[in-house]
């Protein structure tokens, strides 16, 4: 069984050397990539340095793009299992083990480390987002998924193959709802995150509501109208 | 108003919006892009069915006659599409600028490192 880490890194030079290290030391039986996603910090540099297992890509193409190009190397490198991990220090690797158990007892497609299983959601504006884009899922696919937005995500080898081939397939809740409604499993574990220790989150004001906007059409109006892809 | 210029804009909006809709379903764009046009197409849609709305902002500017504010207001809308495209494609020619010039000194490094490994044999 391959397991590969994905880990998207966008000017993470103060975060990626704790992270990886921590892998390396005590979760070798994972293997990691660090998508270096055109950083203008010394990202690239510290992982090369180090000897990190590194795709580093010549230009930003923004967290989808990235995270892309990781799924087209473990397709290639036919892999079984892809878990995108963010590079920031929020995501802990012990939850990786209940994530997989839980994708093997219940065979599912995809495994989200949620939050907001058993946890209550705290009351704030991202919350606010979280819990409207959960609501318009809930509504249009009939599945309740407690925390949509998390960034920590296990993949089965089915949706490897979808992830890496495929147009309008970004890791975003769109994404999801629409594999959902073709019939995918998603379940979700409960874990703990961290908040992010240094450096700048990539979510300010105005992308926060162009990301909204985009959620919001996209789950409600355009994935009615999509193509269902049959998943076998 | 008149009651043909609406069900013209109407028909348009959602010819726009179905073939946004197509285009996606055949892989050949992406969400993002077709966010614009479907938003277009919806706003377009409400004042059609709408024109009070038309009227009341034709009056709040000062024009005569609110089929030319819906007809300014897209002449707006399209110039800043236009302006925001025109620097997607500066942004765009430069990334593609600097793929290739990665590509070529990718290249050079393979081909001195093959060279080197030649000399060396021989």
């Amino acid at each position: 069984m391959k397991i590969l880490i994905i880990i998207p890194a966008y000017n993470e030079e103060q975060n990626i050397e704790k992270v990886i290290n921590n892998l390396i030391q005590n979760y070798i039986q994972y293997d990691y990539i660090i998508i270096n996603d055109g950083s203008k910090d010394r990202t690239g540099q510290l992982c090369r340095k180090n000897g990190y297992n590194l795709l580093d890509l010549p230009i930003n193409l923004g967290l989808s793009g990235g995270m892309q190009a990781g799924f087209k190397y473990a397709y290639e490198q036919e892999y079984d299992y892809v878990i995108q991990f963010d590079g920031d220090g929020q995501h802990q690797p012990q939850y990786i083990k209940q994530m997989l158990k839980e994708m093997e007892k219940k065979h599912a497609d995809i495994v989200i480390g949620s939050r907001f299983i058993n946890e209550k959601k705290p009351k704030n504006l991202r919350m606010l987002g979280s819990n409207l884009i959960s609501l318009i899922i809930k509504i249009t696919t009939g599945k309740k998924i407690a925390d949509p937005t998390s960034g920590m995500r296990l993949f089965n080898k089915k949706m490897i193959q979808k992830f890496a081939c495929m147009m309008n397939y970004g890791p975003e809740p769109d994404t999801i709802s629409y594999l959902l409604k073709c019939g995918a499993k998603v379940e979700e574990v409960q874990v703990e995150m961290k908040e992010r220790e240094a450096g700048e989150s990539y979510l300010n004001l105005k992308r926060s509501i162009q990301y909204m906007l985009h959620m919001c059409m996209s789950i409600i109006f355009i994935q009615c109208f999509r193509d269902k892809e049959e998943l076998i | 108003m008149t009651t043909i210029l609406r069900i013209v804009l109407i028909i348009v909006c959602f010819l726009t919006c179905y073939y946004a809709l197509y285009k996606i379903r055949k892989s050949q764009m992406q969400i993002e892009d077709s966010i614009f046009w479907i938003l277009f197409s919806i706003i377009l849609v409400i004042i059609s069915i709408i024109p009070d709305i038309a009227y009341f902002l034709a009056n709040l500017l000062g024009i005569g006659s609110p089929v030319n504010f819906v007809f300014l207001a897209m002449i707006f809308i399209m110039i800043f599409k236009i302006f925001s495209m025109s620097i997607k494609i500066s942004q765009l020619e430069y990334k593609i600028r600097n793929l290739v010039q990665q590509i070529a000194i990718k290249n050079h490094e393979l081909e001195s490192e093959k060279l080197e490994n030649k000399n060396e044999k021989i």
